[in-house]
C-alpha cells in the first residue's frame, strides 16, 4: 500500500512538474516580447525568492535569451555549509529549484547542480535543501570533492592566479549560470557571485596563500564565464559569515539581483547590503581588481537597470 | 527439534553477522545507525558498558550462558560466525575424510594462562591486551580495514563506470600497522578455523575461556547418554573438538552450543538436560568414582564461582576508579575524538574495534600508533589532514558500544573542547603575505577565530579565543600557510567543556531602498 500511494504520488507530482514547466516557459517568452531593450542590471525587493526570479528574468528577456534548445546548463549555488537554509550560508534552494526549472522549460538537455563544499560534501549538498530541491526541479547532483572532478586551465589575464583546476561541468557546459548567496566574509569581506568561482576550483588554498582579493579577480578572467549571475540576498548574513553561528546572523532583506555584469551585479549587491551594515565598496578588494582587469563595471549608473519593487 | 533449533542458530548468527559487518561499511552507514544497538550486545562491550550504561547487556549475556552455554560464541560474536565460513568454506577443497573432526584435549594452562594475565591487567584498568584479543574488535578491524578497503575499490570501480551516479570515494584513513595487524590477525583466524574448528575460542580467546568457566554452571548442558553406541558422528562434527565418546562426557567449557552434534547424532544420545548436578553421568559411572567425581565436580563448580567473582570485583575495581598503575608518562600528541572524555578514559575502555572510524562521515578518526604512547596503539585518534570535525555531528559518540566515546547529543558536543588551536603570526599570510586570507576564521564554527583589523593596512588578521575554541581543527584544515601552519589543535588529555559562544544579536533592519 505503502509503495502505491508513493507511487501514484511520484506520478502525480511529475505530472504536476510537466504542466508547470510548461506554463513558466510560456511566461518567460511572454516577457522577452514586452521589454523593448535589454536590461544589463536587475534589482528586485520585496517577494518570494521565486516570485522575485520570475519579475527579474522577465526583465531580463527571459531564460530563453541565455539558454537555447538543447544545450547543457549548470546552475551553480552556494553549497558551502553544513547549514539549513534558515541560516543563510547557502543559495536558498528555492531559487535554485525555480532556476532549474526555466532551463529546463527553455529546452536544456540537462541541468547539473554542484558545488566543491567546505563541510563535508554530502551533508552541506543534504542539509541546505539543495540536493532534494535541485532533484525535484529535473537536475542532476555533481559530485565536486575530489581533484579527478577538475581539470587545468591556464588564465593568461590572471595577475597572481595564471592557471586553477576547474570543475569538469563548468568546462563542458554550453552555459552556466552563477546563483551565489550574499553574507560577510572574514577574509574578503564580502562574498558575491565572484567570491562564488571559489566553488568552481579545486585548490582553493592556494588563493587564500597568494593574495586571495587579486586571485579572486583573476579567476573572473577565465573565458568560460558564466552567462548570467543571480545573487539571492533574500536571506543576507550580516555578520559571522561566511559560515555564520546562529539564525541571529540573518536578516530577512528579501531581495534579488541579477546581471550579466559580473563586477555590476556585486558592486550592486555591496551597496544594498551597505544599508544593513557598513561596507565600502573599496573594503572588498577583488570587485575593483575585476574591474581592473575589466571584467565588468562598478559603475552601476551607465548601466540600463531596471528597479522593481513587490 | 535439535535440527530446528540449529538452523534458528545458524540464520541468527548470519543474521548478526551481516548486521554488524554493515556498520563498518560506508554505503551502508550512514543510514544504518539503527543498527549500532546490535555492537552493545557484544560481550566485551556490555562489560565495559556495564558502568556507562549496558549492564543489563552484559546481566543478559551472563545469564543466558548460566542457561545454555557458550550460545554467545556460536550466535553473537561475529568472529565465531566467521571462523564457522572460514571452515565450512575450507571444507570445499577437503576429502571427506579429513573434514571430520577428532576429540582434542583442552589447552588448559595456556588459556587460563592468557586469560589471568589479561583479566588481572583489566582489573588494574589496562584493557589493552583484552582489545587484541576480544573477538568482537578484531572481528571490526578485520571489516573496517580489510572489508571496508575492498568495499571502496570496488565502489570505485562503480564510479568509474557511472560518473554521474556513483561518487568516487576519495580518501580513507590508511594507518599500515593497523593494517597489517587486522591482516595477520585474519590469517592466524584463517588457518586455525580452516584446520581446527574453533581452537582459537578455546585456547587464546579469553571470553571464551572465561564464558567456558560460566558454563559449569550452567543450568542445561548437553549430555551423552547411553543410547550412545560410539558412532562418533557427533565427534567428527564439533567444531570444538570437546566430545569425548570414550567418556561419554562433553567438555562444557570449550563447548559453543553449536547444536552441531545434536542434529548429527541419529539415535538422540547427545542432548540438553537439565544438569546443575551431573545426574546422568552419575549413573553411568561406577561407585567408587562418584565420591572422586564429586570433589572434581566440586572444584570446577568453586572455579567458575571464583571466575564470576573475580569479573564482579573487576567491574567494582575499575567503578571506582583503581587507576592504571602508574608508569612513565608517555608523550601524548593525539587528539581524541569527541565523547572520550580524556585519554585515561579512553585507554580504560577502548577495545579498538574502530566502530566509530568506520562511522566517522568525515573520514577523521584513524588508528593511533604512537600518538597516545605505547599502550594507546589502534585506539582512535582524530587527525586534521583531510578533513575536520563536523560541527553539526554526533555520531562517534552515538556507535561506541563500549562507552569509550560516551554518548553526547549535537549540543552537548558542539562545546566538548577536545583540544585548543593554538595560532602562530608568524606563520600566518596576513603577517607573511600582507593580503587577505581568513580561511580560519571561514571555517570556524564557533567563531573563537575573529578578524580583527591589522595594523593600518586595511587588512584584518585572525584573533583567536581558546575559551570558545572546540578543536573541531577546521582552522588547521584550511589553513594555507606552509611549510608550517599558522594555526594548530593540540589535544586536551582531558576534555573539557568550552565556553558557549556569544550569540552576537542585532537589530532587525528593514529598508525600502535598493541602496544605488
Amino acid at each position: 500500500m505503502e509503495r502505491r500511494n508513493f507511487l501514484k504520488t511520484a506520478l502525480l507530482g511529475g505530472l504536476a512538474g510537466v504542466v508547470q514547466l510548461k506554463s513558466n516557459g510560456l511566461l518567460a517568452r511572454g516577457g522577452s516580447i514586452s521589454v523593448a531593450k535589454e536590461n544589463d542590471l536587475v534589482a528586485v525587493m520585496g517577494g518570494e525568492p521565486e516570485v522575485m526570479y520570475a519579475k527579474a528574468i522577465k526583465a531580463m528577456g527571459g531564460m530563453s535569451r541565455f539558454v537555447k534548445k538543447g544545450q547543457k546548463v549548470v546552475v551553480k549555488p552556494n553549497i558551502g555549509w553544513d547549514k539549513k537554509p534558515e541560516l543563510g550560508a547557502n543559495t536558498n534552494p528555492k531559487l535554485v529549484a525555480v532556476i532549474i526549472k526555466d532551463c529546463l522549460s527553455c529546452g536544456a538537455s540537462e541541468v547539473i547542480v554542484f558545488d566543491h563544499t567546505c563541510d563535508e560534501w554530502q551533508v552541506c549538498y543534504k542539509n541546505s535543501g539543495i540536493i532534494e530541491a535541485a532533484k525535484t526541479a529535473g537536475a542532476k547532483i555533481g559530485f565536486a570533492h575530489d581533484e579527478k572532478y577538475y581539470r587545468d586551465v591556464q588564465i593568461p589575464k590572471g595577475v597572481r592566479l595564471k592557471q586553477a583546476k576547474i570543475h569538469e561541468s563548468i568546462l563542458d557546459c554550453d552555459v552556466w549560470i552563477n546563483v551565489p548567496v550574499l553574507k560577510t566574509h572574514g577574509g574578503t569581506k564580502m562574498t558575491i557571485s565572484m567570491k562564488n568561482f571559489m566553488g568552481i576550483v579545486w585548490d582553493r588554498r592556494f588563493w587564500h596563500a597568494n593574495n586571495l582579493q587579486q586571485c579572486i579577480a583573476d579567476c573572473s578572467t577565465i573565458t568560460k564565464m558564466p552567462a548570467l549571475n543571480i545573487v539571492d540576498a533574500y536571506r543576507i548574513m550580516t555578520q559571522n559569515g561566511p559560515k555564520g553561528k546562529t539564525i541571529e546572523d540573518v536578516q530577512l532583506a528579501k531581495a534579488l539581483f541579477m546581471s550579466t555584469d559580473i563586477v555590476a551585479v556585486d558592486t550592486a549587491a555591496v551597496k544594498f547590503f551597505n544599508q544593513f551594515r557598513e561596507m565600502k565598496l573599496e573594503d572588498v578588494g577583488h570587485i575593483g581588481q575585476a574591474e581592473k582587469l575589466k571584467v565588468g563595471t562598478t559603475d552601476v549608473d551607465k548601466l540600463t537597470v531596471e528597479r522593481i519593487k513587490i | 527439534m535439535y535440527k530446528l533449533l540449529k538452523r534458528t542458530r545458524v540464520w541468527l548468527s548470519l543474521l548478526f553477522l551481516v548486521l554488524i559487518t554493515l556498520n563498518f561499511l560506508f554505503f551502508a552507514n550512514r543510514e544504518t545507525q539503527f543498527f549500532f544497538v546490535l555492537l552493545k550486545f557484544q560481550f566485551v562491550p556490555s562489560l565495559l558498558g556495564a558502568v556507562t550504561g549496558s549492564a543489563l547487556v552484559f546481566i543478559f549475556l551472563v545469564i543466558l550462558t548460566l542457561l545454555f552455554g557458550r550460545v554467545y560464541c556460536s550466535t553473537i560474536c561475529p568472529l565465531g560466525t566467521l571462523q564457522d565460513i572460514i571452515t565450512k568454506t575450507g571444507n570445499l577443497f577437503k576429502s571427506k575424510k579429513s573434514r571430520r573432526f577428532k576429540f582434542d584435549r583442552p589447552y588448559n594452562w595456556l588459556r587460563y594462562s592468557i586469560l589471568t594475565i589479561v583479566g588481572a591487567l583489566f582489573i588494574f584498568g589496562i584493557t589493552l591486551p583484552l582489545a587484541y584479543l576480544d573477538p568482537y574488535s578484531n572481528y571490526g578491524r578485520i571489516s573496517s580495514e580489510i572489508l571496508s578497503r575492498s568495499e571502496q575499490l570496488i565502489h570505485n570501480g562503480f564510479s568509474q563506470i557511472f560518473p554521474e551516479n556513483v561518487s568516487f570515494m576519495n580518501y580513507s584513513v590508511f594507518v599500515a600497522g593497523s593494517f597489517i595487524f587486522a591482516l595477520l590477525f585474519l590469517l592466524v583466524i584463517v588457518i586455525l578455523s580452516a584446520f581446527r574448528g574453533r581452537l582459537y575460542c578455546n585456547t587464546i580467546c579469553p571470553v571464551g575461556s572465561f564464558l567456558g568457566l560460566i558454563s559449569k554452571l550452567s543450568f542445561f548442558k548437553p549430555v551423552v547418554n547411553n543410547n550412545c553406541n560410539h558412532c562418533m558422528a557427533c565427534v567428527q562434527k564439533c567444531k570444538s573438538q570437546c566430545i569425548d565418546v570414550e567418556n561419554q562426557g562433553v567438555d562444557e567449557t570449550r563447548c559453543v552450543a553449536c547444536l552441531n552434534c545434536m542434529q548429527a547424532c541419529k539415535r538422540g544420545a547427545i542432548s540438553y538436560k537439565f544438569s546443575w548436578k551431573r545426574t546422568i553421568l552419575k549413573r553411568i559411572l561406577k561407585e567408587d568414582d562418584i565420591a572422586n567425581l564429586e570433589k572434581i565436580d566440586s572444584k570446577e563448580r568453586r572455579r567458575a564461582i571464583i571466575a564470576i567473582g573475580l569479573m564482579g570485583t573487576a567491574l567494582a575495581a575499575r567503578a571506582v576508579n583503581f587507576g592504571p598503575i602508574p608508569s612513565a608518562k608517555p608523550k601524548i600528541t593525539g587528539i581524541a575524538p569527541p565523547g572520550a572524555q580524556s585519554i585515561e578514559h579512553l585507554k580504560k575502555n577502548c577495545t579498538a574495534c574502530h566502530a566509530c572510524i568506520a562511522a566517522c562521515p568525515n573520514r577523521i578518526i584513524s588508528p593511533a600508533t604512537n600518538e597516545y604512547g605505547l599502550d594507546g596503539i589502534l585506539l582512535p585518534v582524530l587527525s586534521y589532514k583531510e578533513q575536520f570535525c563536523g560541527y553539526e555531528c554526533n555520531i562517534c559518540t552515538q556507535v561506541c558500544p563500549n562507552g569509550a566515546l560516551v554518548s553526547m547529543s549535537v549540543e552537548e558536543k558542539q562545546l566538548c573542547q577536545i583540544g585548543k588551536a593554538k595560532f602562530s603570526l608568524e606563520s600566518c599570510i596576513v603577517y607573511t603575505d600582507r593580503t587577505d586570507c581568513g580561511a580560519c576564521n571561514e571555517h570556524c564554527p564557533t567563531k573563537a577565530i575573529t578578524m580583527v583589523p591589522y595594523r593600518d593596512y586595511g587588512l584584518y588578521i585572525p584573533k583567536l579565543n581558546q575559551n570558545i575554541c572546540i578543536g573541531c581543527g577546521g582552522c588547521e584544515y584550511i589553513c594555507p600557510a606552509t611549510p608550517v601552519k599558522a594555526i594548530i589543535v593540540y589535544g586536551n588529555e582531558v576534555h573539557d567543556v568550552a565556553q558557549k559562544p556569544s550569540l552576537d544579536e542585532q537589530k532587525k533592519i528593514k529598508v525600502d531602498e535598493f541602496g544605488f
